[in-house]
């Protein structure tokens, strides 16, 4: 069923385009959400100092790595930002896909990484540190799976030239995935 | 998902051509921002029965303990525990929220600011279509095996975690799904109304030119949104705990149950005054048009109401002084909580400085109004008891706390929706609904509600605790039973009375006079067009321009007592 | 659209990926205080180039910057006040050591003299009515036994209306014949049930441990009269 697009989708009395200022509210609310579980997370962590015995054993290599895959995707996508800027669609489409094998090489990581680890014995269950950790870079995962799905919507509209301004708002919500895991790195990984 | 980068409407058509589906598909799947906000509405209504009827049911047992309802039968003390935790996440998620937020967020926000729809009219429907599915999962938790889930909306853990504890595991982990569902979808539905409201008011209409009621559901989405987040990874992680078996809320494992209190009453407490801000938007506008008088002070109500959002945030370990809390933390509480009955008492004071001096009609819609602000107030009073900790630890979890948040809850779901479902019916449906049967309806309301929850006051003054299955097992308490007796029989009475407003429904859908498009002389822009409105609201020429604010009465430069926001000067 | 402020993004994210080795190779340093700050002191910095320059924050209007301050302004509240309490607890009862405390300085403070009716008498000579540093056995008798054995031990605390069997009466002689310290002990940290009476005797050993008892049993055994 095809809307036509209202009138007040086009207006902007704030100066920001509509779609432009709704993600950033999206982020706002993520904000909140991953807070809340980042805050949770560390009250345990640091008021459990046997936590630290898990913790060491999550692989610095394999987060660096996927720290290195998402800053690098955040780059293209940023890239295919000022090519739909411009104008060029196709320039555009083929940064996000480059965007896209970055989130799909990411959850390919992981996903050997808590494969190993889960046949190790360590799994959600195992102790409070497990708990927090596949609960946060799951739902985070889960984020870069949803980002990458409708990246590829909006790229497959970009290759024909259509809704560039959706280029830049897709853009945005990745980085702030990439944000999280700047973060979450850390977290899981280094401090040990 | 992609479409035409051009406008489909040409000069041609004045009026929006017809688009989309047509017929009874029409009313499942429209993006039109009129057609969610009465899919909201209907839901939201349909929702109120469930947990009145819930409310009947246990009241009956509270009173008569142990005899069969009519209508349901003997109450089992693990259906009493499922009727009122149900009762309780029913009336504020599935009808407060949607009624007051997205029903007439819906409905006035772009008729109140001159626009054609919401900005995002897909994204519309699908937050209407996951609070629809929210709905249909917690009604299916109440019917499958084992039964709903019954350990209080509040969900404390460990008897909300482990099976063996609330002995509903199916139901506990549909319940979850079902809150989580709904809080997505009004987080949906908020992004929406905020970015509506910051871009696409009519050319011409300033900030300050924007009606309260809508300012103020914004306002609240901006609440919800910043507040809901810590609930949602704290549900995530009460639902691991439910399925997978993992131990966030749990000491032996690591975990800490006081984590989850304060993750839902970090919300919690932000949640009341998303549901009381629009609210009171309602009663402003309905007091402005009847009493014919500008608000006492716009940007007073304003700045007082963000203020009052952002205190909000600051207060919410009133709800845990006896949970073992550090008393040093409990002081500081004491402190912001009774600090934030300063702007709410403010934004009452300016109320009644609008009506001052006003020309006051006495219609429906501006008794309910009148009448929240003397309930509402009740409440708030009450409030200070239950916000001191010292007078809390004897006041937790009785009989007064609930007395307390049901004359906060009631003037803010029940009387608030019928003051907004009156004032907008003739808009809304073109015709104008029954006043002397809205009168009865009124009075037989209001009065049975006083004499249901000010004996549960004394009751709760007098040692009756919450969530009691039957209170003879508390002989101590026998004393006290002529009072349930009378809660029960009062809220029989209000129940009845709700009859007057089915049949005014009905009457006034049937045979209302022609509403026209502004019977109540009002000077906001959703007056200006047909009742109902067309699709796109205004023809696409005639969108209106704003001139002035929306409360100018009885301006000295007029003729007329009102001055519509759309009349060039 | 933004209008065209595009930085150079080639050399942000070189940057970026500077910025990555060092916090990696900062634990291998050894120090802590170097790992905490290049870990996160870096991931601050890194978040703040990828949101000013990949998100535009930078040239963003002023409004989006103070509804992403709120967000995380919120987050820092419910931190700091959350942790106080939820890292206070411990064992199995999430006992908050710091609140009970502060709640026995206040109840013990002068002026506070409560429960004191009753037990007014010497203690017995040699009896212990404080033995761990700092702990008030009179003070904790009064806040947590109280309750249910009474003010003086007549076992008719307000809680003890709706209790059967009656909590025991420590002014009885009859309740002390033939009772060891071990066994009362016992009732005191594993509860009642551990020692064949009513399991409405909670087990307090989380809240109190062995020297802590032994302080609670000798000011009760001041409170029997003959």
């Amino acid at each position: 069923m095809r809307a036509s697009r209202p009138i007040a989708t086009t207006r902007s009395a704030t100066g920001i385009p509509t779609g432009r200022l709704a993600v950033w509210w999206v982020l706002a609310s993520e904000v909140v959400i991953f807070g809340g579980l980042l805050a949770s997370y560390l009250m345990h962590r640091l008021g459990h100092p046997e936590w630290a015995n898990a913790a060491a054993v999550t692989n610095t290599w394999i987060g660096a790595f996927n720290t290195l895959v998402l800053l690098s995707s955040s780059f293209t996508a940023v890239l295919a930002h000022q090519a739909a800027e411009h104008g060029d669609g196709k320039k555009a489409a083929r940064f996000l896909l480059f965007t896209m094998i970055g989130a799909a090489t990411f959850i390919g990581v992981k996903s050997f990484e808590w494969y190993h680890e889960i046949s190790e014995g360590y799994t959600i269950t195992s102790n409070g540190f497990w708990s927090f950790y596949y609960t946060a870079a799951g739902l985070h995962a889960l984020h870069v799976i949803a980002g990458a799905v409708i990246m590829g919507f909006v790229a497959r509209d970009a290759a024909r030239g259509r809704e560039l301004q959706r280029v830049e708002l897709i853009g945005i919500y990745w980085h702030f995935v990439d944000a999280v895991w700047i973060f979450l790195f850390p977290l899981l990984y280094i401090a040990k | 998902m992609a479409q035409a980068a051009a406008p489909t409407h040409g000069p041609e058509d004045r009026a929006h051509a017809p688009h989309g589906p047509q017929g009874l598909l029409k009313y499942l799947w429209s993006t039109d921002h009129k057609v969610i906000a009465m899919q909201y509405l209907f839901t939201g209504m349909a929702m109120a029965l469930v947990g009145g009827f819930m409310a009947y049911v246990f009241r009956m047992q509270g009173a008569f303990p142990g005899r069969s309802v009519p209508g349901f039968g003997v109450v089992t003390s693990g259906q009493y525990n499922a009727l009122i935790t149900n009762h309780g996440s029913i009336m504020i998620f599935w009808v407060a929220m949607p009624i007051l937020i997205a029903a007439f967020g819906n409905y006035l926000i772009p008729l109140m600011i001159g626009a054609d729809d919401m900005v995002f009219p897909r994204l519309n429907r699908l937050s209407y279509q996951l609070f629809l599915l929210s709905a249909l999962v917690i009604l299916a938790s109440l019917v499958v095996e084992g039964g709903g889930f019954g350990g209080a909306w509040t969900a404390y853990p460990p008897l909300s975690t482990h099976p063996a504890y609330n002995l509903t595991p199916l139901g506990a982990s549909l319940w979850i799904g079902a809150v989580a569902l709904e809080f997505v979808a009004f987080l949906l539905g908020g992004i929406n109304f905020i970015t509506t409201l910051m871009n696409a008011r009519a050319p011409g209409m300033k900030a300050y030119d924007i009606p309260m009621v809508c300012w103020m559901i914004v306002i609240a989405s901006i609440l919800f949104m910043l507040s809901v987040g810590p609930l949602i990874a704290g549900a995530v992680m009460l639902f691991l705990d439910q399925a997978v078996g993992t131990g966030f809320y749990d000491p032996a494992r690591g975990g800490d149950p006081i984590l989850w209190q304060h993750l839902f009453w970090f919300f919690g407490h932000p949640e009341v005054y998303v549901v009381l801000l629009p609210a009171v938007g309602i009663v402003l506008e309905i007091i402005a048009t009847f009493a014919r008088k500008k608000l006492f002070g716009y940007k007073l109500m304003l700045y007082t109401a963000v203020a009052t959002g952002v205190l909000s945030f600051f207060v919410w370990a009133h709800h845990q002084f006896i949970a073992g809390i550090d008393p040093r933390m409990a002081n500081i509480f004491t402190v912001t909580t009774l600090l934030i009955s300063v702007p709410i008492a403010e934004l009452i004071f300016v109320m009644i400085a609008t009506l001052y001096g006003g020309s006051i009609t006495l219609t429906t819609p501006m008794l309910w109004a009148l009448s929240f602000i003397a309930e509402f107030m009740i409440g708030g009073v009450t409030g200070i008891y239950l916000g001191a900790s010292g007078s809390d630890i004897y006041f937790h979890d009785t009989y007064f706390v609930l007395a307390h948040f049901h004359y906060t809850f009631f003037p803010i779901a029940i009387i608030g929706g019928f003051a907004a479902f009156t004032y907008w019916f003739p808009k809304m449906f073109g015709r104008m609904m029954n006043d002397r049967l809205g009168k009865i309806h009124f009075w037989g309301t209001v009065i049975p509600f006083n004499f249901i929850f000010i004996p549960l006051f004394i009751t709760g003054i007098g040692g009756d605790q919450r969530r009691v299955f039957n209170y003879a097992s508390f002989p101590g308490q026998a004393h006290l039973a002529p009072l349930r007796v009378m809660a029960t029989v009062a809220l029989l009475v209000m129940l009845a009375f709700q009859i007057f407003f089915f049949w005014n429904v009905i009457w006034g859908l049937r045979k209302g006079p022609k509403a026209g498009k502004n019977p109540w002389r009002s000077n906001t822009l959703e007056w200006t067009t047909d009742s109902p409105p067309p699709h796109g609201n205004w023809p696409v020429d005639e969108m209106p321009k704003v001139y002035r604010g929306p409360y100018e009465y009885g301006h000295p430069d007029r003729d007329d007592d009102y001055w519509p926001q759309n009349l060039p000067a | 659209m933004t209008e065209s402020r595009h930085p150079d993004y080639r050399k942000i994210y070189f940057v970026l990926l500077a910025l990555l080795v060092i916090s990696v190779a900062g634990p291998f340093v050894g120090i802590r205080w170097i790992t905490l700050i290049t870990a996160f002191g870096i991931a601050v910095v890194k978040a703040r180039l990828v949101v000013q320059n990949f998100m535009h924050l930078k040239w963003e209007k002023r409004i989006v910057k103070w509804m992403l301050a709120s967000s995380l302004a919120l987050m820092a509240l419910f931190f700091t006040a959350v942790a106080p309490d939820v890292m206070k607890h411990s064992g199995r009862n999430w006992v908050n050591d710091a609140a009970l405390a502060a709640t026995q300085r206040g109840i013990a403070a002068p002026g506070a003299e409560g429960g004191r009716e009753g037990a007014a008498a010497e203690p017995a000579a040699g009896a212990v009515v404080v033995a761990a540093a700092g702990f008030d056995a009179r003070a904790a008798f009064s806040t947590i036994c109280a309750s249910c054995h009474g003010a003086a031990g007549g076992g008719d605390g307000p809680g003890a209306s709706g209790l059967s069997p009656k909590p025991a009466k420590f002014s009885d002689p009859a309740f002390w014949a033939g009772k060891t310290d071990a066994e009362l002990l016992k009732a005191i940290r594993e509860g009642g049930a551990a020692v064949g009476r009513s399991a409405t005797m909670p087990a307090w050993g989380s809240l109190y441990d062995e020297a802590q008892a032994r302080a609670l049993l000798a000011f009760v055994k001041t409170l029997a009269r003959p």
